[in-house]
């Protein structure tokens, strides 16, 4: 099952962001991983991350590098930038404020505070 | 090879990369990087080992994909300065964008070429109409310190302020100028115009102009020769008349720039040479710089000195023109409170000074007149509005196109694009369209100067040179620059902040119809509909003004009349016999022509204004004629006439006898208007009077029906002297008027050659036909007309398409809706109405807001109305009426499509 498209448009760049903050990736590795980390949950027409990621290219959050893949080739690498790094903090605590708070609402998996 | 340079992709992946790429709408560079990025993708799935079919499967579809690659594409790079919340952007980017706005614009041609052409009608009116503004009113006139020079009036105290003020008298000239704390300096010049002359150095004379003006002339303006001096005190104010052009005491002569270069080649030597100017040798003392415009005679092409001298005990003769620079840091007012003092002083010492004392009125407002300026400034309020309706159908094109664009903007700003991008899009769209329309305007702008100057020469006074100058540049960038925040700036600021989530939810549809923008829109139309009546309503009070002025009774026919002018050279025609007998053969030879009806001349064409203002004496106690009687002198136009000027003009003889039925050769006679009689005579019998008149008592034999001096029917008291009685005077220069039937043209080309018979020497000046006369003296008036009438048309278009554009866009938002309608029962007419409805919602507050502004703004207009002026209700009515058509045209299209809308088809298509 996959997100509904306002969800994903949300969640795409944050998760993207997320795979990228531990380590780089080429292309074809970041949406595989996408694909397999999320469960399927994630998984967008491939085609969508290469928009997404040149994106955050645009606005300063990654950046190409060129490496040699294990494959052999040369690939371009995608690294995470500090202020990609500073966004997705931002990211993060609001996407936890959010969990909370919809959470309190009974929406979430835990039971709502007293 | 491919550009990974790795290996070749099975051709279904190979189609896929090729689609994307092709979608993405990237320049080359950018495209091969995708192609490279998508490539090793492909290759890396391949290496994994997932089959091609699912490779391109989960890929997802290959348009979409390019659609948001070549966007993302473009938006990015730019973030890379966003430090600045999303609205910064680097100069590169502000490139980029401007190009991918001129593509975008280049793949809407239609949409670009009407906003280009709006914008330019729009700026084109206004900078034609700014130039003439400028030149006329803005610009100071071209002389030193010109807000320190008047021009000098002699009038009644009650008729300052009216346009119709005496000239002033050779004494009081003279007595002006000793009075150092009033004027600092005074010139004065003969009559208010140049005057024509013969040049005859050549082998054939040539018709010139020149203005007689007294010392103190060139002085007061502050311009002086290039080459040479000015006219000294003796040579204006000393006794003697020179022989050739009467009142010019000495034969010298100033040339201005262009006549020396013409006679002399520019050569400097040419002072102290002499030129022949009605066959007398005038030595040349001066060259006036190149470029001088003089204020009273722009085309003159020599300047002679005028003798006051024989004039100086004659306080009743009203004929020159006075002209002074104030002393510096006296104003106008303090000015004229001591010139009225000193008057008074002067009047109480001399009995004949009469009360008629100086009035000073400023150079440049009496240059411009007291009508023009207020047209000018109506006529550029007009083509402001012209502008506004421009404007606002711009607007409400760009904001529909954007409406459009509404789902693009928030995809793009959804996949991250700054506000300052999306702002920065729109803008750069904007930008080139007010560029384009800018530069098309200013070169319609350019040719509407040279039109306008066409329509109506007189519309420009003397001293001014319209021209497309800085000013106007500056102008035109301000108005665009204007125009570009006015219809840019708004729509593109309501984009960047409409939320991304609620476009694209809200699927394709809605996006056109969202309520604020709708609103907006209707806004635009309902001020567009008002400015377009106010330019509607302001064209039909002057088109009907116009019409009460082409049915202004003429009392002439100036159908079928020839006039010309010819200059007697006072060499060869020494006295007035001889030019008489020239008068009386001409009349004969070209009476024989064929088709002549009537042959006669005068000294003043009807209509052309007053002229030779001087007075006639009549007192019912004095059958004398003394001239004792002060309070028996009665203002009156003078008009020097030879043969049978009165029918060659179609000019009725009330009363008595034609000229030719009267001994000429016998006792001094006169004829007199109707108006004449009627304030003159009162009850008495007209032809039992005898009047002082063209220095002697004559007898009135005839009465002759009024005719006006001007286009509005104004109409004065008239005499009429027989030239045959009154010759010597003066070397008069008639205006020969003849009455024919057929092709004047031919007519024109036989009495030239009548003319070479009679005296090779002679030249046929002036010809015109008597109705381009009095065409003529409506010409301010029917720039007027034409011109608002003009932008009125513009006006009522734009509004109209606007309308129609609004309405239009609803009903195809709105499809959906109506199809539901009618599915659900909803007939055709009701669904017609909804949309007339609508129509009638944008049309008719825009009618009552503008009939408002019309109502106030109309006494703007008094001074221009003639006739029934702002009172008569029919423009108004029939502007209203004219919107209320607007309207229904504009909602007729809409609404009859709107009730074929297909119930099943519309709702299929969801």
């Amino acid at each position: 099952m996959t997100l509904e498209r306002e969800w994903m448009r949300g969640a795409a760049p944050l998760a993207v962001l997320t795979l990228l903050e531990r380590q780089e990736m080429y292309g074809y590795e970041l949406v595989e991983a996408l694909e397999r980390s999320t469960g399927g949950i994630l998984a967008m027409g491939q085609s969508t991350v290469y928009p997404l990621l040149y994106n955050l290219e645009g606005r300063g959050h990654v950046e190409p590098v060129q490496r040699t893949a294990p494959s052999g080739r040369r690939r371009k690498y995608y690294r995470i930038t500090p202020a990609g790094l500073a966004w997705l903090g931002e990211q993060r605590v609001q996407w936890e404020r959010l969990v909370v708070a919809m959470g309190r609402l009974g929406l979430g998996g835990q039971a709502a505070a007293p | 090879m491919t550009p990974s340079g790795e290996r070749t992709l099975p051709p279904a992946l190979e189609a896929v990369v090729r689609a994307v790429v092709a979608a993405t709408g990237l320049e080359l560079r950018q495209r091969a990087e995708v192609e490279a990025d998508l490539r090793a993708h492909f290759e890396d799935g391949l290496d994994a080992g997932v089959p091609e079919e699912e490779l391109q499967r989960r890929f997802g579809d290959p348009a979409v994909a390019g659609r948001q690659i070549g966007e993302a594409r473009r938006a990015g790079g730019a973030g890379r300065t966003s430090g600045l919340g999303g609205w910064g952007m680097g100069g590169m980017e502000l490139m980029r964008e401007i190009r991918h706005a001129a593509r975008r614009l280049l793949r809407a041609p239609g949409f670009a070429a009407i906003v280009v052409l709006t914008l330019a009608l729009g700026v084109g009116a206004n900078a034609a109409i700014f130039t003439v503004l400028d030149a006329v009113l803005l610009e100071p006139l071209p002389y030193k310190d010109p807000q320190r020079l008047v021009r000098v009036y002699e009038a009644a105290p009650e008729r300052r302020g009216d346009t119709n003020n005496l000239y002033m008298r050779a004494p009081t000239v003279a007595a002006y100028r000793s009075w150092d704390d009033v004027f600092q300096d005074f010139g004065a010049l003969y009559t208010y115009r140049e005057q024509g002359v013969d040049l005859t150095d050549g082998d054939r004379p040539q018709r010139r102009t020149v203005l007689p003006v007294t010392q103190g002339y060139f002085e007061t303006l502050g311009v002086y020769p290039v080459l040479g001096r000015t006219f000294t005190e003796e040579e204006t104010f000393s006794t003697g008349d020179a022989p050739g052009i009467r009142g010019v005491s000495s034969a010298r002569v100033i040339l201005s720039n262009q006549l020396w270069e013409e006679i002399f080649s520019a050569d400097p030597q040419a002072l102290g040479s002499t030129i022949h100017l009605n066959d007398v040798a005038y030595e040349v003392v001066g060259v006036m710089p190149p470029g001088y415009g003089d204020p009273f005679g722009p085309r003159a092409d020599a300047w002679i000195p005028q003798s006051l001298a024989s004039q100086m005990q004659n306080w009743g003769n009203y004929y020159l023109s006075g002209v002074a620079r104030l002393p510096d840091g006296v104003t106008l007012e303090a000015a004229q409170a001591r010139a009225s003092a000193r008057y008074e002083q002067l009047a109480g010492a001399n009995p004949d000074a009469g009360e008629w004392g100086p009035w000073l009125v400023p150079l440049h407002a009496d240059i411009v007149g007291p009508t023009r300026g207020i047209m000018l400034w109506i006529l550029a309020g007009a083509a402001g509005l012209v502008l506004l309706t421009a404007c606002l159908n711009v607007a409400n094109l760009v904001l529909a196109r954007g409406l459009g664009r509404d789902r693009d903007v928030a995809l793009r700003s959804a996949l991250g694009s700054g506000r300052g991008r999306i702002v920065a899009n729109v803008l750069a769209e904007s930008g080139i369209l007010a560029l384009l329309g800018g530069a098309l305007g200013l070169l319609l702008g350019w040719g509407g100067v040279r039109g306008l100057l066409r329509l109506a020469p007189d519309a420009i006074p003397a001293g001014t040179a319209p021209e497309l100058g800085a000013s106007v540049f500056l102008f035109t960038l301000g108005v665009t620059v204007l125009a570009l925040l006015a219809f840019g700036l708004a729509p593109a600021l309501r984009m960047a902040r409409t939320p991304p989530a609620e476009v694209l939810r809200s699927g394709d549809r809605s996006a056109t119809g969202g309520r604020t923008a709708r609103r907006v829109r209707d806004g635009l139309v309902v001020v567009q509909v008002a400015a377009a009546l106010v330019l509607v309503t302001g064209a039909s009070l002057l088109t009907r003004s116009f019409t009460a002025l082409l049915d202004v009774p003429m009392t002439v026919d100036p159908e079928g009349v020839l006039s010309f002018e010819v200059n007697l050279p006072s060499a060869r025609y020494p006295d007035g016999a001889a030019r008489q007998a020239f008068h009386r053969r001409l009349e004969t030879q070209v009476g024989d022509l064929p088709g002549v009806a009537a042959v006669g001349a005068v000294s003043w064409l009807p209509v052309s204004g007053r002229y030779h203002i001087w007075s006639a004496y009549w007192d019912a106690e004095d059958p004398g004629v003394t001239g004792a009687n002060r309070e028996a002198w009665h203002n009156t136009d003078t008009r020097v006439f030879a043969g049978d000027y009165f029918a060659s003009v179609g000019l009725e003889i009330l009363q008595g006898q034609a000229p030719a039925e009267v001994d000429l050769e016998g006792e001094p006679v006169v004829w007199v208007s109707r108006s004449f009689a009627e304030e003159v005579f009162g009850d008495r019998d007209p032809l039992a009077q005898r009047i002082g008149a063209g220095n002697e008592p004559r007898q009135v034999v005839g009465v002759v029906e009024d005719v006006p001096v001007d286009a509005r029917g104004r109409v004065v008291p008239h005499v009429y002297l027989p030239h045959a009685q009154f010759n010597d005077d003066r070397n008069w220069t008639l205006v020969q008027t003849v009455k024919a039937q057929g092709e004047l043209g031919a007519l024109r080309t036989r009495i030239q050659s009548v003319i070479q018979d009679l005296d090779p020497a002679l030249v046929m000046y002036r010809p015109r036909l008597l109705t381009e006369v009095v065409g003529s003296a409506r010409a301010q008036d029917r720039f007027a007309t034409v011109l608002m009438g003009a932008f009125a048309l513009l006006a009522l278009v734009l509004s109209l398409v606007g309308t129609y554009g609004v309405l239009a866009g609803s009903v195809a938002a709105r499809r959906r809706e109506i199809g539901i309608r009618m599915a659900l029962g909803a007939d055709g007419g009701r669904v017609r109405r909804a949309v007339m409805r609508y129509a009638a919602l944008l049309t008719v507050p825009g009618i009552l807001l503008g009939l408002m502004v019309s109502l106030a703004g109309s006494r703007l207009l008094d001074t221009l109305l003639f006739g029934a002026g702002r009172a008569d209700p029919t423009p108004y009515a029939l502007s209203v009426l004219v919107f209320l058509g607007v309207g229904a045209v504009a909602g007729w299209v809409p609404a009859r499509r709107a009730t074929r809308v297909d119930p099943s088809r519309t709702l299929a298509e969801e």
